[in-house]
């Protein structure tokens, strides 16, 4: 089943998006012509991917990868309970009506 | 589908980046992509990652979703090529003998990797890591116990070795300079990779060219000039690569060692532009002319040609970067150090991480992390920045890089 979830890009606009299985986060927002530029392809190397969820989902998510943390606290505007780096969100039926906010380009 | 098309050569990085731009930023004429490869327009970099694991799936990462394309109004035509480019018409000629008239040409025809001409190349057993047909046929030879070759000690081919030996096999990498990834790093980056190879039983020799290979229909040893030998089941060819710039030059457009294009991707044809691989220009940081095989040179390049296409703002150019990944070790890289660079050690390399600075006139031009990624950011920015470095500061793995800049005299 896809996810359906809302996206609020950079220019504060709201996109309703649906989110297939086999996809990241990263590959959604992408496919779906948000600019993600994804420059390393989800292999958390560039933050490009970096976007803020809602404090609760990122604790039911669990730890952030040492790399993904090294990249995200560098990053301009890193909130430590809401910063992910969406290539490293794996699909999940909870996550179905998710709310996501792209963080300003670097 | 409406005229006004803007024809892609090439379904790579740069060739869809341009493609899905175009339509991200309002493009409502036609978008087509041709590319000689029959595979759906896949990513390059896990060729010689991911692909070559032990336990990975035959398949790699694709660059967009299958039925992308098609939602998108993007034409592509695989296993098709172009041949021909008739700028007076403004159309190219493909392959399967039909004709396309383009709005605006992309050519993002990528590199090809530099062959092996020595006497023997063309022997089974003996090839390249380009393509995903080039990994599954790679793979497929990397057996637990048989002899693996490596001619390069660059990205690739040691990427291939690090693979190779998970695979279990036996791996010699032949390098005809003196240590590992020479032309991208300093010594003190190559001689701890060196290592880490050698942990893994991999065994290298330097300053050797190979001169010829022999074997009975397939290639069974591999000789160097300085008269050494070495068995070998699969022959893997790491040299570098060379821009696939031959429709460009046909077409008169003009070419040096790359296809010369501006800050906005357009060659010297108003009417024709290029991006990734096959470019060269001059770069924002440096002032000199360079060609860059990355994916964010690809990516990019290719923002730039969509934004011109559409008339629109092109982004701000970005430090060039790139990442490998090899027994589980990540090197990333940003800036392009020179030799003459001035190198500065940030933290120690026996805890497995730390980075290299490249300072030239006191401002920090490119950075290694080795193992770690804290610095990357910071580095990336401080290079865009051009400020000048504390070199105290910078060196001090406990204060954060960003703080090592100087402040800029009034
Ligand atoms: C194994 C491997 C690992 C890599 N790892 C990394 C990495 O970790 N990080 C990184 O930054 N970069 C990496 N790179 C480099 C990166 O893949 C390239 O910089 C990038 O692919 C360039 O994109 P491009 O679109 O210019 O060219 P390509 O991706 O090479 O695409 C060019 C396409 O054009 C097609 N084509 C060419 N001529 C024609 C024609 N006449 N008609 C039709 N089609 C044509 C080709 O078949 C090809 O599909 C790696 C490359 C390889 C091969
Ligand atoms: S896509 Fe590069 S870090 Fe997520």
């Amino acid at each position: 089943m896809n996810n359906v979830i809302n996206v609020i890009d950079r220019e504060g606009e709201k996109h309703i998006l649906e989110w297939e299985p086999d996809q990241s986060l990263m590959e959604s927002l992408r496919d779906n012509d948000l600019p993600v530029m994804a420059s390393c392809g989800g292999t958390a190397s560039c933050a490009t991917c970096h976007i803020f969820l809602d404090r609760d989902v990122v604790v039911s998510l669990g730890e952030r990868s040492e790399d993904e943390l090294e990249l995200l606290v560098e990053t301009e505007c890193y909130d430590e309970s809401s910063s992910r780096l969406s290539c490293q969100v794996r699909h999940d039926p909870s996550l179905n009506g998710l709310n996501v906010v792209l963080a300003p380009e670097e | 589908m409406s005229d006004k098309s803007v024809v892609i050569v090439g379904a790579g990085h740069a060739g869809v980046q341009a493609a899905g731009r175009l339509r991200e930023l309002g493009w409502h004429g036609g978008v087509i992509i041709i590319d000689q490869e029959s595979h759906a327009p896949y990513e390059r970099p896990p060729l010689s990652k991911d692909l070559l694991k032990p336990d990975a799936q035959d398949d790699s990462a694709l660059l967009r979703k299958a039925s992308y394309f098609q939602d998108k109004d993007i034409t592509l035509k695989p296993a098709t090529s172009v041949l021909q480019i008739d700028r007076q018409k403004r159309m190219v000629a493909l392959s399967d003998g039909s004709g396309l008239p383009y709005h605006r040409l992309v050519l993002a025809t990528g590199s090809s990797a530099r062959k092996l001409t020595i006497p023997g190349s063309e022997l089974a057993g003996v090839q390249v890591l380009k393509t995903k047909t080039d990994a599954l046929t790679l793979k497929s030879g990397l057996i637990a116990g048989s002899k693996v070759v490596i001619l390069g000690a660059g990205y690739i081919g040691l990427e291939v070795a690090a693979a190779a030996a998970a695979r279990g096999c036996n791996v010699t990498v032949l390098e005809f300079q003196d240590r590992v990834m020479n032309r991208v790093t300093s010594s003190v980056v190559s001689h701890y990779f060196q290592k880490l190879h050698e942990s893994h039983g991999i065994r290298f020799a330097f300053g050797s060219a190979a001169s010829h290979i022999e074997g009975d229909g397939r290639a069974e040893r591999v000789f160097t000039t300085d008269g050494a030998m070495f068995e070998a089941d699969v022959v893997l060819v790491g040299i570098g690569v060379v821009p696939h710039q031959g429709l460009a030059e046909n077409a008169g457009l003009e070419c040096n060692d790359g296809i010369l294009v501006d800050e906005n991707g357009l060659t010297s044809d108003p009417y024709v532009y290029a991006a990734g691989d096959v470019t060269r220009s001059i770069c924002p940081f440096e002032g000199t002319s360079r060609r860059l095989e990355c994916i964010q040179n690809a990516l990019s390049q290719a923002d730039q040609v969509a934004s011109h296409i559409l008339g629109l703002e092109p982004k701000k150019p970005e430090v060039p970067w790139f990442w490998t990944i090899q027994h589980g070790l990540r090197l990333q890289t940003a800036g392009i150090q020179q030799p003459e660079d001035e190198v500065l050690l940030r933290g120690n390399p026996a805890d497995g991480r730390f980075s290299v600075l490249y300072l030239r006139s006191g401002r920090l031009a490119a950075i290694d992390t080795v193992g770690g990624l804290a610095d990357f950011l910071p580095g990336k920015k401080l290079i865009a920045a051009g400020v000048e470095l504390d070199r105290t500061l910078a060196a001090d793995p406990g204060a954060g890089l960003a703080q090592s800049a100087r402040p800029v005299a009034a």
